[in-house]
């Protein structure tokens, strides 16, 4: 003879089963129906830190292989690693443009500039930077001229940079321009002069 | 007895000499069929010559063999030819730029290479391959091969699809990157060749602007040509038009190895290595 206690139980329990089961059901219909979040692969817009400000930065071309200086108005912080940042930043913009003339990779972007002393810059940029660069001796060269000058042009007590790729050192771009060093912003002054004449 | 004794050892000395000249007209035959064997760089090894060997320049088979014209050569009378080393940048698993799916710059840069060796042969000069075949090399490996071997000129091959003009590139390296006492820093060994890098970029510029081609002359953060302890530059390869496909075509790259043996020439011809 089974106990009628027992029996009450095993009932309340299945009942609560199978209530569950429906409920569970009927979430992931409700989940199915909902509209899919995909992934944005964009590059994320500047933040707005500070007032706009006209700031020269130098775009690279890669149909003749040039080097120009462009002024632009972008929003700009007082912090100078902000202001790298947004500087960088804003110069992205230009590349992630749909007519850019030296265009990067879908999700491109700068992760971080860190001011190690106030002569020394890290740039650290993510890898589908360096997994859409273009593999070239002239083209790479391009790049990181881009990067150097544009900072150099507005931070005058600049001295060297350095590049990482999601935060550790590579030993490319994309398989010629050597990212091991460090880059003498007046070397750098010296290739974009032969960059833009030629 | 004294003349018995004197005419035994007579014709033994008769059986020599005749022994000899006969040895030395079969020699020479041999010579004469085998005249490219002679042509073997003096002053550099066996395997050296080998590596610069279908050198078109070198004495025909037509010709009279030097070993008939003249008596024997003698070994320290011409200086060793100047060596060229050239090197096909990326290789094996390291394919460079990816032009097309079947063009990748790996290709490209040892198609030239061998190009410019047999070119660089019949001006007379001495050229190796830092690669010969499809295999991974570091910078620092090719770099340290063209520290051992000396070279005259140390010459690094790239290719790319952008169509900028073909690139003649020299080290870029900061002007106080000088040597430390007796060692020399890795990472700034080229800086005292220097000089003489800029001067063969210059004149491998106006070799090639001479036949036509758009040249750029820049300077490059491109490894290995700032660890190389001889004058070094690098040449990266270009269409001439948004046509990819130009830079791996035979005449193409024939009139480009062409016009960079002539400038080489020209440069160390200038520079005195050819004294």
């Amino acid at each position: 003879m089974i106990p009628r206690q027992f029996l009450i139980t095993v009932t309340v329990l299945f009942a609560l089963t199978i209530a569950m089961s429906v409920y569970v059901w009927q979430l992931r219909r409700r989940e199915i129906r909902s509209p899919q979040v995909t992934e944005k692969n964009e590059h994320v817009a500047p933040p707005t830190l500070g007032p706009m400000e006209q700031v020269t930065v130098y775009v690279a071309y890669d149909s003749p292989g040039e080097l120009r200086a462009q002024s632009i108005s972008i929003p700009l912080a007082a912090g100078r690693q902000q202001r790298a940042e947004g500087l960088l930043r804003g110069l992205m913009t230009i590349y992630n443009a749909k007519d850019s003339t030296h265009p990067v990779a879908g999700g491109a972007e700068i992760r971080e500039v860190f001011l190690l002393d106030p002569g020394l810059v890290v740039i650290d940029v993510n890898s589908a930077f360096v997994e859409g660069q273009v593999s070239g001796v002239l083209a790479e060269e391009l790049t990181i001229a881009s990067l150097v000058q544009t900072l150099a042009a507005n931070m005058p007590e600049l001295t060297r940079v350095k590049i990482l790729v999601d935060g550790k050192e590579q030993e490319t771009l994309a398989g010629h321009a050597d990212l091991k060093g460090f880059y003498d912003v007046q070397q750098i002054a010296e290739v974009v002069k032969q960059l833009s004449t030629q | 007895m004294r003349s018995n004794s004197v005419g035994r050892n007579r014709f033994p000395r008769y059986q020599l000499a005749a022994s000899a000249g006969f040895l030395v007209i079969a020699l020479s035959l041999i010579g004469g069929q085998s005249s490219p064997l002679s042509a073997v760089p003096q002053g550099q090894t066996q395997s050296k010559a080998a590596t610069a060997a279908p050198q078109a320049g070198q004495q025909s088979p037509n010709q009279p063999s030097s070993s008939q014209a003249a008596p024997p050569a003698q070994p320290a009378a011409t200086p060793p030819k100047p060596l060229v080393m050239i090197d096909p940048a990326h290789g094996g698993t390291e394919s460079g730029a990816v032009m097309n799916p079947t063009l990748l710059e790996k290709d490209v840069t040892l198609a030239l290479a061998r190009r410019l060796r047999i070119d660089l042969g019949t001006r007379g000069f001495v050229a190796e391959l830092i690669r010969d075949s499809d295999v991974n090399l570091s910078t620092d490996d090719r770099a340290a091969m063209a520290n051992a071997a000396h070279p005259a000129l140390y010459v690094c091959l790239h290719a790319t699809s952008e169509p900028d003009g073909i690139g003649i590139y020299t080290a870029m390296l900061a002007e106080n990157g000088a040597t430390n006492g007796p060692f020399i820093d890795w990472n700034t060994a080229q800086f005292s060749f220097l000089p003489q890098s800029r001067t063969a970029q210059q004149e491998i510029a106006a070799a090639m602007q001479k036949s036509g081609m758009p040249v750029r002359s820049l300077t490059a953060p491109l490894r290995p040509l700032s660890n190389v302890t001889s004058p070094a530059i690098a040449v990266e390869l270009a269409p001439a038009k948004a046509d990819v496909s130009q830079v791996s075509a035979g005449d193409f790259q024939q009139n480009v190895s062409t016009a960079l043996a002539n400038g080489i020439a020209q440069f160390l011809s200038n520079s005195g290595a050819m004294r």
